[in-house]
């Protein structure tokens, strides 16, 4: 436990969030990478969050990235019988990539690291009133 | 001299239960995407106006919110989490400035 927790508490969600942010990146920069069928496509990557241990402590510890939940190994398979990756019946196997879900991911992920910046800033200034307190 | 020793007690026990309650903010907020995360409180105003009045110990407790939940079991409420925290802020702020007042009250009556 740091000198003063509140600070690297909202520091966990940070990293958290930019954990999140990056997996979000990867996903859309990879979303249109088609393959022929039965090749191994890219898989959607989410972060699961889960509550830092903190032992005896009932208040917690902050938060980490517990891992990545992978999507579809088997992707999208989509009719294209103009592509040069179609197999013989036309299709191309896009990964499972859903932009919709991952822009909402990124607002969700972006307006969280600005709340969690903010908790930050205002423990700052809250450990300042007490190191204000002299005798 | 001895008003002021207990209230500088007091004091010192509602900063330490105020920093208590920021940590646990933090720690709501740091895990508002957590799945199945149970937001939780600090409660000691309660516990410190009993010990004030009728003498004994006072102490804080951590305890479940019991908002609903949401579909991934978590219930943090940011809005509610946000209000606390700049709430939480002032309090600490003032309980800061009441134990300067003390103190400038203490040496002022021993110097």
């Amino acid at each position: 436990m740091s000198m003063f927790p509140s600070i690297s508490i909202a520091g966990t969600g940070l990293e958290v969030d930019q954990t999140w942010i990056d997996a979000i990146g990867g996903n859309v920069a990879n979303a249109e990478d088609a393959v022929t069928p039965g090749q191994p496509v890219y898989r959607d990557e989410e972060i699961v969050a889960e509550a830092a241990p903190s032992g005896s402590n009932p208040v917690g510890d902050g938060v980490e990235a517990k891992g990545v939940a992978l999507g579809s190994a088997q992707g999208v398979l989509t009719y294209a019988p103009d592509s040069p990756l179609a197999n013989a019946k036309g299709y191309v196997t896009y990964p499972d990539v859903n932009i919709g879900h991952e822009m909402t991911s990124l607002v969700e992920a972006q307006v969280s690291y600005e709340v969690n910046a903010k908790v930050m800033q205002n423990s700052t200034d809250a450990y300042n009133a007490i190191l204000q307190i002299k005798a | 001299m001895a008003d002021a020793i207990e209230a500088v007690n007091v004091l010192t026990f509602a900063l330490d239960a105020i920093q208590q309650r920021q940590q646990l903010i933090a720690n709501n907020i740091a895990n508002e995407n957590t799945p199945d995360y149970q937001a939780k409180v600090v409660d000691f105003e309660t516990s410190l106006a009993n010990a004030v009045a009728n003498g004994g110990t006072a102490s804080a407790t951590v305890t479940p919110e019991g908002l609903p939940s949401g579909t991934d079991g978590n219930n943090v409420s940011l809005p509610a989490e946000l209000a606390l925290e700049s709430q939480t802020n002032l309090e600490n702020q003032s309980v800061a400035d009441s134990l300067n007042a003390q103190f400038a009250m203490l040496s002022s009556a021993v110097s």
